[in-house]
């Protein structure tokens, strides 16, 4: 008898899972705000490169015929009478559930920040926001330019990186950088958050005349004057202020009310994935509180560990990241981690960043299951060693 | 982030991989008040450095760090917020 499953989210985490699993065995019904999927890491090449090619699918062509798609908004889960209700107010009865929202950016966290972000744009909210920060990018005549994270959650961790060294490559390119200040801040003790990739990092850094700013928790902007203000007491001034805004969990309301965290962050089991106090309930990608990057190769990784779980073959999620890293100038690396294996130092190469750029075609693709032995294969093949006991204390986080 | 027997907050960071430990307790630190004690515990070493460089930074005071079977726990009075 098939079970019913419900996966809300129609992103990369309840795509991969939906085309996952077995239809015999399951009645599958995914809910998503949007039928725009969205590839999430083109938005920092609309907003520095001016990408324009085609980065949002319609959701109903990457999954099976045999899966229900949904337009609504769910608001409310009651993981303990099994259902979901929408802001429509249809009721989603489920034997089983995967919490597959990913996260929301929310600028009413800092003080400023709407009105930061609604002048120049960013590159973590959506296409509209990622093309009007091209826009000031594009038509900007030198001076100086802030860029950071405003929370220390963050879809991507090298993503500020990537965006301060590809406006350093664009105001290369357009005779601008000898008239340009650029500042990186950061509410972490160095430019890279993990160690080892931090010690490749700051000498590119310094090389490019980038200046860093460590423990710059963004408290508060004043828009009037362009100057962010950290909860340590220093300030910045700039002409534009590229602030990647906070995040949290999706808007919805769970019972019992203790199975988020004060962001709205699911909690959630790092291994097994179930969503806390729960067996038939599960949170992949950005919506969990796991501690791990909130990126796209660990959320493919924890969907498929769910649809074997289902499947009556328990898996567990060992953690494991891989995010490319855009260093401009087109050189890129790979940043490889787990739970238990720390990131070690890795050398940039072109053909790291050629690899980047080649993810969006591979994306699509990934998301239907036809790369599964190639993706498998390469997860094998750049699997990172667990520490040694004697190892130097490194970082595993990426 | 919890309430612990002797009213400090908890801050459970054990398991979480650098900089796990860190943001947890910036995150702690955006919500807490002058006066406030925190209990952070983490498992990742790399906590001692980046610990002491955040009080230095940030004007607050570690009471303690002590070790047990690779269980850091830092305790840290709120000074300045």
């Amino acid at each position: 008898m098939q079970k019913k499953l419900l996966i809300i989210g129609g992103g990369s985490a309840g795509t991969i899972l939906a085309n996952s699993l077995d239809r015999r065995d399951f009645e599958i019904s995914v809910v998503s705000s949007s039928f725009g999927h969205l590839f999430q890491p083109a938005l920092l090449y609309v907003a520095f490169t001016n990408v324009k090619s085609h980065i949002v699918r319609d959701e109903r062509s990457l999954l099976p015929p045999h899966v229900n798609l949904i337009h609504d908004q769910i608001t409310a889960v009651d993981l303990n009478e099994q259902r979901a209700t929408s802001a429509n107010g249809a009721v989603f009865p489920y034997d089983y559930l995967v919490i597959a929202t990913g996260m929301r950016t929310d600028t009413s966290q800092i003080p400023g920040l709407s009105e930061i972000n609604e002048k120049y744009g960013d590159y973590h909210s959506s296409i509209a926001r990622a093309q009007r920060l091209w826009k000031r990018l594009d038509s900007f005549p030198g001076g100086t330019i802030a860029l950071g994270q405003g929370s220390p959650i963050i879809k991507c961790p090298p993503s500020p990186l990537e965006g301060i060294f590809l406006t350093d490559e664009l105001l290369r390119k357009k005779g601008l950088r000898d008239k340009s200040r650029l500042i990186f801040f950061t509410p972490f003790p160095r430019a890279y958050s993990a160690s080892p990739m931090n010690e490749i990092v700051e000498p590119l850094l310094q090389e490019h005349g980038i200046e860093v700013l460590t423990f710059f928790d963004l408290d508060h902007i004043d828009p009037a004057t362009n100057t962010l203000y950290s909860i340590e007491g220093d300030k910045i001034e700039c002409d534009l202020p590229i602030v990647i805004p906070p995040f949290k969990g999706a808007e919805i309301e769970y019972l019992p009310v203790d199975v988020v965290d004060p962001d709205n962050f699911v909690i959630t089991d790092k291994e097994t994935l179930r969503v806390k106090g729960t067996f038939n309930a599960f949170a992949v990608g950005d919506a969990s509180n796991l501690p791990t990057s909130k990126a796209g190769v660990g959320t493919h990784l924890q969907a498929k560990v769910v649809a074997k779980t289902l499947s009556g073959h328990p898996a567990k999620f060992d953690g494991r990241t891989s995010c490319p890293f855009d260093l401009g100038n087109g050189r890129g690396v790979f940043v490889n981690g787990s739970y238990e294996a720390p990131v070690t130092k890795a050398r940039p190469t072109r053909t790291n960043h050629l690899m980047k750029m080649a993810f969006e075609r591979i994306y699509w693709s990934s998301l239907r299951g036809r790369l599964d032995p190639v993706m498998d294969a390469y997860f094998a093949l750049t699997r990172p060693r667990p520490a040694s006991k004697e190892q130097e204390p490194a970082s595993t986080n990426v | 982030m919890d309430e612990t027997t002797t009213g400090r907050i908890l801050i459970d960071s054990t398991g979480s991989p650098c900089p796990g430990p860190i943001t947890d307790l910036a995150l702690a630190y955006r919500r807490s008040k002058v006066g406030d004690l925190l209990e952070l515990w983490a498992t990742d070493p790399g906590i001692r450095t980046d610990v002491r460089a955040w009080a230095a930074k940030t004007g607050n005071e570690i009471l303690s760090i002590s070790d047990s079977d690779g269980k850091i726990v830092v305790v840290i009075r709120i000074a300045k917020r």
